[in-house]
C-alpha cells in the first residue's frame, strides 16, 4: 500500500476553482515528482494535503490515518515535513533558532536537542555556524538550513517545494544529490519543481500538473521520453 | 556634573518606564498587526487596580503586578479572541484589517476610559510609596524612582529573556517574522496572536503599577501613554522589541533633558526626532 494516498482532491479560492479531483500516490522510500508550469496547481496540492488551504472535496490518507482534518502540529507528528519555496526561515534568529523551530510541535520539542545533533551530524556546515542570523548565509546555505529545519521533526517523508529554484546550476545539482542522498537514508520525498529534466533523473515516478489536474504520470526515466514532455517541458 | 548626572539618572528612570510603555505595544503589533490605541487606557486601569490594593488593603504595590497583570492578560487575550479575530476573520486583505483594528481599538479605547470614569472620576489621584531622598554622587533622587529603574529593567530583561529562550517566546518571534512559515512547522497563528496580545496586557499592567508609585495618575492619562508608547515604537522599528527598549532610553534621556530646561517642548522634540528619523530611517532604529 501506498504511504501517501491523495484521492480525488479538489480546492479553489472563491469561485476559481484550483485543483480538479486530483489523485496521486507516494509509495514507502520513493521519490516522486509533481511536474508542471507556474499556475499549474502544484503549491495549492501541497498545501491541501498538508492542511493550510481546506480542500473543497477528497480525501488525504498517510499511513493508514486520515490527514486531510488534521491540524498541523499534528500532521508533522504523523511523519510530514514540508519545506515551503524559497525556504521560509525566519531571518532574525538563528541557526539553531530556524532549526528548534522544526521541532515545534508539543511531541517533539522535548527531544530537540537530540534531534539539533541528528541533524548537524548531517549537515555539518549548520553546526559550525550554530549561532549565524539566517538572512546573512548565503542562497545554498539558506536552502541547507531550511532542509535541516524540515529533518528536526526527524520525517518520513518530505515535501519540497522548487528546492533548486533560484540557485545556481552546480547548486542545484548539490541540492538534489542532497535529497538523493536522504532517500538512499530511507526518507519517502515528494518533489515539486519546475526544472523538468533534472528533476526526471531523479525520481522514481513523476506526475505532470496542467490547469489543476493530472495529465501525465510514469515512471521518471520514461517521462523523458515522452513528446508531450519533450515538446512542452523540454523545448526539444 | 551634578546636573548631568541628574538628568542621565533621570532620564534612564523614565527610559526604563518608556521601554516597558512600548514592549507591549510592540508585542501586539509584531504578530497580530494591531496598533492598540487602548493600550493607555490598559495601563491607567492597571494603575487603579494598584492604588485600589495599596490604599484598601495595605499591600506593597509590587504585588499588584500579580492581580492587575493576570486581569489585563485575561482582558488582551479575551478582547483578541472575540473582537480583533472576529475583525480578522471578515477583512478582505491584511491592510484593510490594520485599518480597521486601530478603529476598533479607538472603540475599546473609548469605553474603557469612559468605564473608569464612572468608577473612579476624571480627578487626579495617587498614594505615597518610598518618598525619601537618596543622594547619588552629590545629586538627590527620589527613592522610588530608583526602585521604578531597577523593577522596569529586571522586567525588560525577563520579558527578553523569555522571547529568546522558551517555546513559546521563539513561536512569537518566528510567527512575527514570518506567520505563513509559522503555520507550516505548526504553529497555531490564532492563539499565538492572542497569546500576544495578553502579554501587551500583562505589560501594560506592569507599566501601570511602577506608574502608580512615581506619579500620579487619573482616568484620561491613558492617551498620553499611547502616545508615548507609539513614538517609542516608531522610533526603534515597527516591531522589534530590543529597537523598543533602545529608543525608550534615547527618548527618556532626552526627554528629560528638554524638561529641565521647558517641559512644555518635549512633545515637540520627541516629533522632531521621529520627523528626521523617518526621512533618515524610515524603517526605525532597528526595524526591517
Amino acid at each position: 500500500m501506498a504511504m501517501l494516498e491523495i484521492e480525488n482532491l479538489s480546492a479553489g479560492y472563491g469561485n476559481v476553482q484550483v485543483l480538479r479531483d486530483v489523485s496521486l500516490s507516494v509509495d514507502e522510500g520513493r521519490i516522486v515528482a509533481l511536474l508542471g508550469a507556474n499556475g499549474a496547481g502544484k503549491t495549492t496540492l501541497l498545501n491541501a494535503i498538508y492542511g493550510l488551504h481546506k480542500p473543497s472535496s477528497g480525501t488525504v490518507v498517510f499511513r493508514g490515518r486520515r490527514i486531510d482534518d488534521m491540524p498541523g502540529d499534528k500532521i508533522i507528528e504523523q511523519g510530514i515535513a514540508y519545506l515551503p519555496e524559497g525556504g521560509r526561515l525566519f531571518p532574525d534568529m538563528s541557526v539553531k533558532e530556524n532549526l528548534e523551530m522544526g521541532a515545534y510541535p508539543r511531541g517533539l520539542w522535548r527531544d530537540r536537542k537530540r534531534d539539533l545533533e541528528r541533524v548537524y551530524k548531517l549537515l555539518p556546515r549548520l553546526g559550525e555556524r550554530k549561532k549565524q542570523l539566517a538572512r546573512t548565509m548565503s542562497g545554498g546555505e539558506r536552502q541547507m538550513l531550511a532542509m535541516g529545519r524540515c529533518l528536526m521533526s526527524d520525517p518520513k517523508m518530505c515535501f519540497f517545494d522548487e528546492l533548486s529554484y533560484g540557485l545556481a546550476p552546480k547548486m542545484a545539482q548539490e541540492v538534489l544529490g542532497m535529497v538523493k542522498e536522504l532517500n538512499a537514508g530511507g526518507l519517502s520525498v515528494l518533489l515539486v519543481e519546475q526544472n523538468v529534466r533534472q528533476t526526471l533523473e531523479v525520481a522514481d515516478y513523476a506526475y505532470v500538473m496542467e490547469n489543476g489536474v493530472i495529465a501525465l504520470e510514469g515512471e521518471g526515466r520514461s517521462l523523458l521520453d515522452n513528446e508531450h514532455v519533450k515538446k512542452a517541458y523540454l523545448g526539444l | 556634573m551634578t546636573m548631568v548626572l541628574t538628568i542621565l539618572i533621570n532620564g534612564l528612570v523614565f527610559g526604563s518606564v518608556y521601554a516597558l510603555l512600548s514592549m507591549g505595544l510592540s508585542t501586539q503589533y509584531g504578530v497580530a498587526r494591531i496598533l492598540n490605541i487602548a493600550h493607555g487606557e490598559f495601563i491607567v486601569l492597571a494603575s487603579f487596580i494598584t492604588w485600589e490594593l495599596v490604599t484598601d488593603l495595605g499591600v506593597h504595590p509590587l504585588t499588584a503586578i500579580a492581580a492587575a497583570g493576570a486581569i489585563l492578560f485575561v482582558i488582551g487575550f479575551a478582547l483578541h479572541r472575540t473582537l480583533f479575530k472576529r475583525v480578522r476573520d471578515i477583512s478582505p486583505n491584511a491592510a484593510a484589517f490594520e485599518g480597521d483594528a486601530i478603529l476598533v481599538a479607538f472603540g475599546v479605547y473609548f469605553i474603557l476610559q469612559n468605564l473608569m470614569r464612572i468608577k473612579w472620576g476624571s480627578q487626579t489621584t495617587g498614594y505615597s510609596f518610598m518618598a525619601y531622598p537618596v543622594s547619588i554622587g552629590g545629586a538627590q533622587f527620589q527613592a522610588r524612582s530608583l526602585f521604578v529603574f531597577a523593577f522596569a529593567a529586571v522586567i525588560c530583561v525577563l520579558y527578553n529573556l523569555f522571547l529568546s529562550h522558551t517555546r513559546t517566546g521563539k513561536s512569537i518571534r518566528a510567527a512575527a517574522q514570518d506567520p505563513v512559515a509559522a503555520r507550516m512547522l505548526g504553529v497555531k497563528i490564532n492563539r499565538v496572536m492572542a497569546i500576544c496580545f495578553g502579554i501587551g496586557g500583562f505589560l501594560a499592567a506592569c507599566a501601570g503599577v511602577l506608574i502608580s508609585m512615581n506619579q500620579t495618575f487619573s482616568s484620561v492619562t491613558g492617551l498620553n501613554y499611547t502616545v508615548i508608547a507609539v513614538i517609542v515604537v516608531v522610533l526603534g522599528g515597527l516591531g522589534s522589541i530590543r529597537g523598543s527598549i533602545l529608543s525608550g532610553f534615547i527618548l527618556g534621556i532626552v526627554g528629560t533633558a528638554v524638561n529641565s530646561y521647558d517641559p512644555s517642548i518635549m512633545l515637540v522634540v520627541f516629533y522632531l526626532i521621529i520627523l528626521v528619523l523617518l526621512i533618515v530611517r524610515p524603517k526605525g532604529l532597528l526595524g526591517r
